[in-house]
């Protein structure tokens, strides 16, 4: 009799344990969403308008600091001159100069009569401006204004993402809450058990206990071990699949050099770096000489101060002190990230200036990445796919034009006259 | 009429292991056991099991490997020149010479490294044109054998020591009164000369000895001995209507052969409605590239060459009123009373050249072209050559010099005395009496080794000079490169000794070009607008004052008198192969694996003889013999040459180096010492006693034989007068037979129907034309794609095994006498009549030469076969070659009806079993970025040069215009000196390929086979009579 009691009792008894088993889970979903959203809701401060009109109107040629760049380090401005003075002076320099005011007259003598362009701005936006300055100016210590900004990066970035810890005290307050929900389901059950007056279950210990369970789970084994293998396989298969695409791959550089800052923030055409990308095969990274066009005059950045430009100087062996260069040239090696193999031709300018596709296309929001990542698989898939989807710039290019009109003959006037059409899957076109 | 071709002796003889060969194409022992280098496995204890457990190892560690790609870095240059954009090469006018070619040149740079040699088109004198040796040359900057720093005492040394010591050597010397000999190349630059010229009057006992490996003083003499002046005139063959040589390969290695070779082409062409044709006469003892282009060609022993230029002088005489000189009979004199005749009627519009040594003979040959009132015409005496000056006289003077120790210093400039004179064992003993030696040489050489200081001078891409080949015509040479290693110019080491004021060279060679130079035009204002431009240029020629018609005062009687009279019995002949010329490029394994387009054979020199002669003393093909001439004797290989003469053996000279490199060391044996000396000159003929070795047969690797078209209408071949009855003499329309009779080609289609009509070409369909009429079988073209496509070079052993990776291969078949039509004549059956058409009546067959790559099919057989389709069509025309993509089936190549394609045998990067080109970093930086270099175990070809096709395209495309017709040219097409290849697109209605392709001459390769090739071949046409000599 027990024996068999035991086989009809045991599922029947799983069966009101499952139901029962639903309450802590349910309740611990909802907390972890609650928790979540408290995160995720956290207020994000406003920027005050002064930063965005400063970055965009002065950075060029200004810091909040003490060193000199194009013009004189703007700390404490507020507290050298009057606003009515500053505003005069940020409408119309030359002006203001002319006009005689002894200050204005010293500043420009003192920077070798390199004058400040006239900036279009209203009284408001001007104050906000000085409004940043001055905090920035409180904020900044005197010495060492690099390590002050770096570690008001690090702070910013960590506010941004949720740290492991709240993660873990989640994790933590689940598991406990399953096993007091636990013990209060079998405290329950016990006392159905009492209740009704059945007999408390055999208790299996060790290899018996693990028999058991093994043998009157068979289905769910079997369920799981399938879902297990085909998992398995899939990622297998992924994993295996991608051997040799490095999409994400953001390696560290030797210079901290930021395209959010440069393209993002200041807005500077890709191409006037990557010069290659409109002429030939190859957009090239640019050798030091470009990056002095404008670091002759920018060396103190926003983010790491001297510390990464100077590499620049190092490089190019330039004496920022004296603007000099020296003979002691080392070239900056860089890191590549996008690597094609060698068994694929790409060209740059055929996609750039011919095809007219954006830098973004093949590279991501590049203007938004401190640290440049691989954005695109580089695969031969994802070049074909493009490929069938895109269509040829045509109008315009003399090269085109009996093509053009040969093709919307053969396909139909609205036709959709894409890569693929005009032989861009053919194997030499990329493979020679 | 129907010409029976045949490949190789080794088909005609049809010897049992020709058909296993031919039978078995790809019949090869797999060299496995030696490349795994392992006798020990054989004998190892490694059981299957172990075997197993480490290949599965292997594959785990393999795939782990792969999943960490390695950190590539990207090193943009710190300050960038203006004129580099990466990725897009830029081009710099430059002159090649090297002592035996000129080639005016522009170089390929690409982020400055030079990777390929083109021809510069502004030049008057070489018109764009390159040669198999030009087109290598830019491989031998790269080449690790070059001296990287100045030698003293054979040991490294830095300049200041070396130019303290020599300086004072040189100081000590002048004191003493001993000379101070320069022994240099012929050095055609006006600035160069001087140079010397200045530090010959800083030390006073300076002599300067031109000596030139291969001489020309004969041809300098003799024209000494006819007008008064030792000088070389300018020849024009495009202006003649008839040439006549004796023994002069103008075509391959005579004095400009690039030159030579663009004005020959001229006059052969039938294209633009030209009609006409020059007739091109050859006597000559070996088989020479310009023998194999002759309409006739006549053979003759060497010895009797001197007497029939004399019989025909006699001719020419006995009509225009000279006065007749002795002379002995020649087998020839029939041809030659002909041949006379010919020139009698071409009177000032004919030309006639000798390729002798002997001055008399040239005396003889300036006597025959004046009778003939050619000065003016097709010669031009004003307007003087300086390619050549050497002086036989002066240097075999110089070694008795030597021997009373008159010699203080010797300085060696391009010329290596030790290996390339005859008696180099006599000049050695002489140079040990001599106080300093110093060479200039870039590489240890033979002279060198003996030398106290080696001051190594630059490539001549790494160098600044100018060239002045022809008087009025200058070239200048500007470096693409820093150089390479510690190396400086010659010019600049002397400027440095004679303690010049001027820093280098370079600002010597501006200042001159700036100030006389510069004077010799009036189109441009100032030196330095006059200089810019030169330099962008290249070249810079001035109109030469005319010419009046010289005086020719030339002895003929003496000269007559002291010719060399036939002989009997053995004689041995020296000359210079396409490929290796004069052995100075002999470390340049591309020139070594180019196969000599005569005999096919590359990586080796050989005894040529006639078969039938051969047969007559038991030579066999590979059989060891000796040659003695004097107490000289040499051993080499037998080689079958048709069309030889009689009793004549035939050696190339620049083999057999010692101390070149890896490449070019021990292959061949040296010529030289064959040489002899007589009257003061270098004599390239001599008797000879021959005699077979007990060696084993020495194999040779030839590229022919392996591949057989045989009994097919290959080469379609007509004569001039046949031509102009009808355009497409010898071009028959291609019929096929059909259930419903014979059909033209073009109505039987396997592949179009209604429903498909086959390819569509949108926008461009790319085709090359190939004039056989033009394309003289120089092989400039093959060494041209070596280098634009990376191809491999694989070495003899791999040669022999039929597996050179050449993609262009140009076919040379002989011709027989027996035709089907004359079969009958001569009472043949038609089962002896095949028989016949197969043996060799080949004494002095017709050659053709045809150049054969990639026909890019529009029906292609090997991509239908293709299981991986690795190999594809493109809608340009072009059969595409996917080398990722191919595993090495081989089906393509078995199914291609051209065999054209190339299967990689194994890896040719970084493996020391294939020690040529890019086994070292120095070697690789000739490779060509766009081109992909191919791994083991995949199949390639031409591809039609597709990276210049893209690029080409991508540039019309940013102009936003069509591209013009010439704006694309493959690699092949543009190096050639003849311009017999045609590239261009279909559906340009202008393109040049387009108007040649609907010539009545024009055919596709096996037509019948409809396999519709993009390239097309032009009919062979001969200027003369069918059936008749002359």
């Amino acid at each position: 009799m027990s024996e068999m009691s035991k086989k009809i009792l045991l599922p029947q008894t799983s069966k009101q344990s499952n139901m029962l088993r639903y309450v802590p889970r349910c309740l611990s979903f909802t907390l972890l969403a609650f928790i979540l959203n408290v995160i995720t809701l956290s207020p994000s401060i406003a920027q005050p308008n002064g930063e965005a009109l400063f970055k965009q109107n002065c950075t060029s040629c200004h810091v909040v600091g003490d060193n000199k760049v194009v013009g004189p380090g703007l700390k404490n401005v507020h507290k050298k001159q009057s606003d009515e003075w500053l505003l005069t002076w940020i409408k119309n320099s030359q002006a203001f100069i002319k006009s005689g005011d002894p200050d204005a007259v010293k500043i420009y003598e003192e920077f070798n009569k390199i004058a400040m362009p006239a900036f279009a701005l209203k009284d408001d936006e001007i104050k906000s401006i000085i409004a940043y300055i001055k905090t920035e100016s409180d904020k900044a210590p005197v010495v060492a204004p690099a390590a002050a900004a770096a570690g008001s990066g690090a702070t910013a970035e960590e506010s941004k993402e949720t740290s492991p810890l709240v993660y873990l005290l989640v994790l933590v307050l689940i598991i406990g809450l399953y096993s007091i929900l636990n013990r209060v389901q079998k405290g329950l059950e016990r006392v159905v058990r009492q209740r009704d007056g059945e007999a408390e279950p055999v208790v299996l210990k060790g290899k018996a206990r693990t028999k058991s369970w093994i043998r009157e789970h068979k289905k769910l084994i079997a369920i799981l071990l399938i879902v297990g293998m085909v998992y398995g396989s899939v990622k297998g298969w992924d994993a295996l699949a991608g051997i040799g695409i490095s999409q994400g791959y953001q390696p560290d550089q030797p210079i901290k050099f930021s395209h959010k800052l440069h393209a993002g923030t200041n807005k500077i055409d890709c191409r006037y770096c990557h010069s290659g990308a409109e002429k030939a095969k190859h957009a090239n990274i640019p050798s030091a000489n470009v990056c002095m066009n404008c670091h002759k005059y920018i060396q103190s950045g926003p983010q790491y101060g001297t510390e990464e430009i100077s590499k620049i100087y190092k490089a190019i062996d330039w004496d920022p002190a004296k603007g000099v260069y020296g003979m002691n040239q080392k070239p900056i090696q860089w890191v590549r990230i996008h690597n094609l193999p060698d068994l694929a031709y790409f060209n740059h300018a055929q996609h750039v200036k011919v095809g007219k596709v954006e830098c973004q296309t093949c590279h991501g929001p590049v203007q938004e990445m401190e640290q440049v990542k691989q954005f695109s698989p580089l695969t031969m898939g994802w070049c074909i796919n493009c490929h069938r989807n895109t269509e040829v710039k045509m109008e315009g290019n003399g090269y085109y034009t009996k093509l053009h009109t040969d093709l919307l003959k053969k396909y139909g006037p609205q036709a959709k006259l894409t890569v693929d059409k005009i032989g861009g899957l053919e194997c030499a076109r990329c493979h020679y | 009429m129907e010409k029976k071709y045949w490949k190789g002796v080794e088909e005609l003889n049809n010897s049992p292991e020709f058909t296993r060969l031919r039978d078995n194409e790809f019949f090869e022992n797999l060299p496995i056991d030696e490349l795994l280098q392992n006798k020990a496995s054989s004998t190892s204890s490694t059981s299957r099991r172990d075997f197993l457990k480490f290949l599965g190892f292997g594959v785990a560690a393999a795939s782990l490997a792969a999943c960490e790609a390695p950190v590539k870095k990207a090193i943009p240059y710190v300050v960038k020149p203006e004129e580099i954009t990466y990725g897009i090469p830029d081009y710099y006018a430059s002159a090649f010479f090297d002592g035996n070619d000129y080639c005016s040149v522009l170089v390929k740079t690409r982020e400055g490294r030079p990777i390929k040699i083109e021809g510069n088109k502004l030049s008057s004198v070489t018109n764009g044109g390159t040669n198999a040796r030009v087109q290598a040359s830019v491989l031998s900057l790269y080449d690790s054998a070059r001296l990287t720093s100045p030698l003293s005492a054979k040991k490294k040394a830095t300049w200041s020591e070396v130019d303290a010591a020599i300086t004072s050597k040189l100081s000590q010397s002048a004191a003493a009164g001993k000379k101070i000999v320069i022994l240099s190349s012929t050095l055609p630059s006006p600035t160069t000369k001087k140079v010397v010229a200045e530090f010959s009057a800083k030390y006073p006992t300076t002599e300067h000895i031109v000596y030139d490996a291969v001489s020309y003083y004969g041809l300098l003499k003799g024209n000494e001995l006819s007008f008064g002046k030792s000088m070389i005139p300018s020849y024009r063959f495009d202006n003649a209507e008839v040439i006549v040589s004796f023994a002069a390969d103008f075509l391959a290695t005579w004095l400009s052969p690039i030159e030579f070779a663009r004005q020959y082409a001229i006059t052969r062409k039938l294209r633009d409605g030209k009609k006409n044709m020059s007739r091109h006469i050859q006597f000559e003892s070996t088989l020479s590239l310009t023998g194999s282009n002759a309409d006739n060609r006549y053979k003759l022993k060497p010895s009797q060459l001197s007497s029939a230029v004399a019989n025909l002088y006699n001719k020419i005489a006995a009509a225009t009123g000279g006065a007749s000189v002795s002379s002995s009979a020649t087998p020839q004199d029939k041809a030659i009373e002909k041949v006379a005749q010919e020139l009698l009627n071409a009177k000032g519009k004919s030309l006639v050249v000798s390729g002798s040594n002997d001055p008399n003979e040239q005396v003889l040959v300036n006597a025959i072209n004046h009778l003939l009132g050619n000065y003016n015409s097709t010669i031009n005496v004003n307007q003087e050559c300086n390619l050549r000056a050497s002086n036989d006289a002066a240097v075999i003077e110089l070694m008795s010099k030597m021997n009373a120790g008159e010699v203080g210093t010797i300085i060696f400039w391009n010329a290596n005395p030790i290996y390339s004179l005859p008696n180099s064992k006599d000049f050695q003993a002489a140079l040990s009496k001599v106080g300093t030696k110093v060479s200039f040489a870039d590489r240890e050489d033979e002279t060198a080794q003996f030398c106290d200081y080696v001051a190594p001078e630059h490539h001549y891409l790494e160098s600044w000079n100018d060239l002045e080949p022809y008087k009025g015509y200058f070239n200048l040479v500007q470096p693409t490169i820093r150089p390479l290693f510690d190396t400086r110019q010659p010019q600049e080491s002397l400027m440095k000794w004679a303690a010049m004021p001027q820093a280098d060279y370079y600002s010597y060679l501006e200042e001159n070009w700036k100030s006389n130079i510069y004077r010799m035009q009036t189109g441009v204002t100032s030196g330095q607008a006059f200089w810019t431009q030169s330099l962008r240029n290249g070249v810079f020629e001035v109109a030469v004052t005319a010419a009046s018609a010289p005086a020719f005062t030339g002895n003929v009687q003496d000269a007559a008198s002291k010719i060399t009279k036939p002989g009997t019995g053995v004689e041995l002949v020296m000359y210079e192969k396409t490929g290796i010329a004069n052995g100075a490029h002999a470390n340049n394994p591309w020139l070594q694996e180019f196969p000599d387009p005569i005999s096919k054979v590359c990586w080796d020199n050989y005894f040529a003889i006639l078969p039938s002669y051969a047969a007559k003393m038991g030579f066999k093909q590979g059989n060891v013999i000796e040659v003695k001439v004097g107490n000289v004797s040499v051993k080499g290989p037998v080689l079958l040459q048709p069309a030889m003469a009689e009793e004549t053996i035939a050696i190339a000279v620049g083999y057999g180096r010692t101390n070149v490199g890896k490449a070019g060391n021990g292959v061949g044996v040296n010529a030289y010492p064959l040489v002899t000396i007589a009257n003061a000159s270098m004599k390239y003929y001599t008797a000879a006693t021959v005699s077979k070795t007990v060696e084993d047969d020495y194999p040779l690797a030839a590229t022919q034989t392996h591949h057989t078209m045989m009994g097919r209408e290959i080469v379609k071949e007509t004569t001039l007068s046949a031509w102009l009855k009808d355009a497409k003499a010898g071009n028959p329309e291609e019929m096929i037979e059909t259930p419903y009779g014979k059909k033209k080609v073009e109505d039987v289609d396997l592949w179009a129907s209604q429903k498909n009509p086959g390819f569509d070409r949108p926008n461009h369909s790319w085709g090359l034309g190939i004039d056989l009429n033009a394309c003289i079988g120089c092989g400039a073209c093959v060494v041209a794609c070596n280098a634009e496509n990376n191809v491999a070079v694989v070495g003899k052993d791999e040669v022999m095994r039929s597996r050179e990776m050449h993609w262009i291969r140009i076919d040379r078949y002989y011709s027989s006498d027996v035709t089907k039509e004359n079969a009958g004549e001569k009472g043949l059956g038609k089962l002896d009549m095949y028989g016949e058409m197969e043996k060799p009546a080949a004494e002095n067959p017709d050659v053709v030469f045809q150049p054969v790559m990639c026909q890019h099919c529009n029906n292609a057989p090997c991509e239908t076969v293709c299981p991986v389709v690795a190999t594809t069509h493109s809608s340009e025309g072009l059969n595409m070659m996917a080398y990722n993509r191919c595993v090495g089936t081989r089906y393509c190549a078995n199914n291609c009806p051209y065999k054209v394609r190339r299967f990689n045998w194994f890896e040719y990067t970084n493996n020391e079993k294939f020690p040529y080109t890019m086994t070292d970093n120095l070697g690789k930086m000739v490779l060509n970025p766009d081109v992909v270099v191919r791994s083991r175990g995949v199949m390639e070809k031409c591809s039609m040069c597709v990276q210049r096709i893209q690029y080409g395209k991508l540039e019309a495309k940013k102009a936003g215009r069509r591209p013009l017709d010439g704006e694309i040219n493959t690699a092949c097409a543009q190096s050639c000196p003849t311009n017999a290849l045609v590239f261009g697109d279909y559906n340009d209605p202008q393109s040049e390929v387009n108007k040649l392709a609907v010539d009545g001459r024009s055919y596709h390769l096996l037509a019948e086979i409809k396999v519709k090739p993009g390239v097309f071949y032009q009919t062979k046409v001969r200027n003369k009579e069918e059936g008749k000599e002359a």
